[in-house]
């Protein structure tokens, strides 16, 4: 899409769908010539395009979309593109600080050196003054613009602190090197503080470099999501099958569904049955039959049965497309938390400031001889000391050696904010199917009337055959026995009822305990009813006369659930419990797991509603989830974690990742929150203090009783041992056992 | 299964696109075509429990016209 503005008024070029002839194109344009706002308007049908004129005042892309749509036709309004771009963007940004540290490191190294150790060789300012001059004018220019910006609201935050320190500090230094008269007229020796500007600028920058790696792409979960559309369908057209572009699918078109598809737009089931996936709404993993007058859904995957269906929601309207708009709208509302360091610049700038006019007022009045040039001395060396260059690196080194332990402890942690507010966290909401329990059904219990191999060889050769989901637990359970194969004769498919075969002559029915009543078969002797009380699933294998075995199928829940739960209760954190499974299922597995507090049969909308519920009674909500119907709470939530084992889309909006699945790791991701805020408040105390110190030494109050001043070595010392102390304290993060 | 025959003026691919929608909403029809090269414009409708004011009245709702065969 490509956009001109000239005021209000806009011309783009839009594709334009379900044209098939020059009519429609010249249909296309009436409708969008009679509609208001728009000044000109020329429809291509060759590249399918059209070029609107309009004035955005009066009308939107939006509004002239409805309007084609309105007669059949559609205008692609490339949302994904734009977000693909911004995330194009970051990377560039990421690419430009990297350049920018890289070669203000390669500057600033000889000046540090020249400033610390070969102050008197001939020309050191001079080298120094070209030496600092593109760090602080080029590759830190972007302290001085954000500083500019806050200034002009009155505020002040780190790039504040930065930009007015290192700012001061060079241009004194400008001043000292081109005239150093000046002062030595006074009887004052000016020191040069290009090094300490220059320094500052370098491990700021590298301390925002970290920072961003360890924050994660977002966008590519939208895109993931989008993903799971195909991109070609076939229809039906005029009686034969064809296949299209997604994007030129229409409502009312007929589409044909093979097994294994995607499938495309939501609809209605024409004809045709089989099985299908629709976990990434309902985050069950057992797939759902579908027969005629069904709904399907765009983005669930089709199993091996084959049905053709009828296109009733395209586009935006799906409720995938709806899905992708709420994590999109999730993630691009929540506001950044303020930054620590932020908030304490905002307090300390102000206080700099007024310790440097109160310094300079002081030797003003109690100086004597020189009285104003000393005060010009001092309080511009406030100024300079009061920037800790361990600042930028109090956060970054923290989080990055935390970030580094979860990854060793199989906690993988995309967000430096989520390790940050993990430890507020006083609600924990855990999805059901897969994260409380293993997310696959599994043969747990099994009855057979007469232990007998040839008749699990038989049972494995049918159930091997079978298309239906469950069939595959049971195969697992007989394979894992080492049950041998053998061969079918016949096989038949008795739609919602099981199936049936032939074997060595013998006919077997495999399928529901209903199936088995209607053949008049006794089912009184196995432990069905219990089972089923139990919310499991119940297969039963039969002959023409007889019951043979009875199996109950479950998704179990994981060994270590129940534990980790409790743990998590123990420190005061609520638990609930949400599920797009029903009622009693939910109920068995909170009861089994100790959770008080659930939710069944929940859509994906109302799993993020909940969230924001629990937010707004102002508890800080973890989300724990695994598919791709948690994506959008999980995208809500202030801490979000996903499981290892779960979908792609799940991780790439959560912000941490539990390898293993184990629950457990959620309470050492929020013991290893703690520790990691705890070493950072370390940091910015020890990035702080030796300032602290520097600042009355500075402003001259040991003046008056031994002459001292603050000379640059004693700055550069006090640099260096608060980035050692920074660092040092960080890595202490790293020998704690977690 | 049923077949049913109509002479209309579905005339080109553009006329086809548009009573698309109309004929694929109706449940009964399970295959349906126009033979937009015969000079009559034949469409062809096959389906169960089929009527002639079943189809007719689709193609009419379409702006197109349908007589019988």
């Amino acid at each position: 899409m490509e956009t001109l503005t000239i005021e209000n008024q806009q011309k783009i070029t839009i594709p334009v769908t379900g044209m098939t002839c020059a009519a429609c194109a010249s249909s296309v344009e009436n409708v969008l010539n009679k509609q208001e706002g728009v000044l000109e308007c020329a429809v291509n049908f060759a590249n399918e395009t059209a070029q609107i004129t309009f004035n955005s005042a009066q009308t939107s892309p939006e509004a002239l979309k409805k309007s084609v749509q309105a007669v059949g036709y559609d205008l692609i309004l490339d949302t994904a593109n734009a977000q693909v771009k911004q995330a194009e963007l970051k990377t560039a940004h990421v690419q430009s600080l990297k350049n920018n540290v890289v070669w203000a490191s390669i500057l600033t190294a000889p000046v540090v050196v020249i400033g610390m150790f070969f102050m008197e060789m001939p020309y050191a300012n001079w080298i120094m003054l070209t030496l600092t001059t593109p760090v602080l004018a080029l590759f830190g220019k972007s302290f001085f613009i954000n500083a500019w910006k806050q200034a002009r609201h009155g505020q002040s935050n780190m790039d504040t602190l930065v930009a007015l320190s290192t700012g001061i500090a060079y241009l004194f230094s400008l001043f000292n090197t081109i005239y150093p008269e000046f002062w030595h007229s006074r009887g004052l020796h000016p020191h040069v503080y290009f090094e300490a500007a220059a320094v500052v600028i370098v491990f700021i920058m590298l301390g925002k470099l970290l920072e961003e790696k360890a924050k994660a792409n977002t966008s590519s979960a939208i895109k993931k999501l989008m993903g799971l559309q195909p991109h070609t369908v076939w229809i039906i057209e005029n009686g034969e099958e064809k296949e299209v572009e997604l994007a030129q699918v229409r409502i009312g078109d007929r589409i044909i569904v093979k097994p294994g598809d995607k499938i495309a737009v939501d609809g209605k089931v024409l004809s045709g049955t089989s099985f299908v996936d629709e976990s990434m709404l309902s985050g069950e993993p057992i797939p759902v039959e579908k027969t005629k007058g069904a709904k399907v859904f765009a983005g669930t995957v089709n199993q091996q049965g084959s049905f053709r269906f009828i296109a009733e929601k395209i586009g935006g309207e799906t409720l995938l497309a709806g899905i992708i708009q709420m994590v999109q709208n999730a993630q691009g509302s929540k506001a950044p938390i303020q930054k620590l360091t932020d908030k304490i610049a905002g307090i300390f700038v102000p206080i700099v400031i007024g310790i440097a006019i109160l310094t300079f007022l002081a030797w003003f009045i109690l100086g004597g001889q020189n009285a104003l040039s000393q005060g010009l001395l001092a309080a511009v060396t406030v100024l300079v000391i009061a920037c800790p260059c361990a600042l930028g690196l109090a956060t970054p080194t923290a989080i990055m050696v935390g970030v580094g332990k979860g990854a060793e402890n199989g906690i993988l942690i995309k967000d430096a904010e989520s390790l940050e507010l993990a430890h507020r966290v006083n609600a924990i909401i855990l999805d059901k199917t897969g994260t409380i329990t293993e997310g696959k059904p599994t043969l747990t219990d099994s009855f057979w009337v007469e232990n007998h191999e040839t008749q699990k060889s038989i049972l494995l050769a049918i159930e091997s055959q079978s298309a239906h989901p469950l069939a595959e637990a049971v195969v697992n359970h007989l394979k894992m026995e080492g049950v041998k194969t053998r061969l079918v004769q016949q096989f038949e498919n008795v739609t919602g009822r099981g199936v049936k075969a032939t074997v060595d002559g013998e006919n077997y029915y495999v399928g529901s305990p209903v199936w088995m009543t209607e053949r008049q078969l006794s089912l009184s002797e196995s432990p069905i009813e219990k089972w089923q009380l139990e919310a499991k699933t119940v297969i039963v294998f039969a002959n023409e006369t007889k019951v043979i075995a009875a199996f109950g199928i479950t998704d179990p829940i994981k060994e270590t659930s129940a534990k980790a739960i409790e743990e998590l209760q123990n420190q005061g954190i609520e638990v609930y419990m949400l599920t797009g499974d029903n009622a009693h299922t939910a109920q068995l597995v909170a009861k089994q797991v100790g959770i008080n507090h659930f939710k069944a049969q929940v859509l994906p909308s109302d799993k993020a509603a909940f969230v924001e519920e629990l937010q707004r009674t102002g508890k800080v909500v973890a989300m724990v989830g695994d598919g791709i119907n948690d994506s959008h709470a999980l995208a809500m939530a202030d801490v979000s974690i996903a499981m290892g084992r779960g979908s792609d889309i799940a991780m790439d909006v959560a912000k941490m990742t539990l390898i293993s699945g184990d629950l457990h790791k959620i309470a050492q991701a929020i013991r290893l929150s703690k520790w990691t805020v705890a070493a950072i408040h370390q940091n910015l105390f020890w990035a702080f203090i030796y300032n602290l110190i520097g600042i009355p030494l500075a402003a001259g109050v040991l003046y008056p009783l031994n002459g001292f001043l603050l000379n640059p070595m004693i700055a550069g010392a006090a640099m260096a041992l608060s980035s050692v102390s920074v660092v040092g304290n960080s890595l202490r993060l790293k020998l704690k056992q977690l | 299964m049923e077949t049913l025959q109509f002479k209309t003026n579905i005339n080109c691919g553009g006329c086809v696109a548009k009573v698309t929608p109309f004929l694929n909403q109706l449940e009964n029809v399970e295959a349906w075509k126009v033979d937009t090269n015969n000079p009559e414009k034949i469409l062809t409708v096959s389906g169960e429990d089929l009527t002639c004011e079943l189809i007719q009245t689709a193609i009419q709702k379409a702006g197109f016209e349908a007589a019988e065969v």
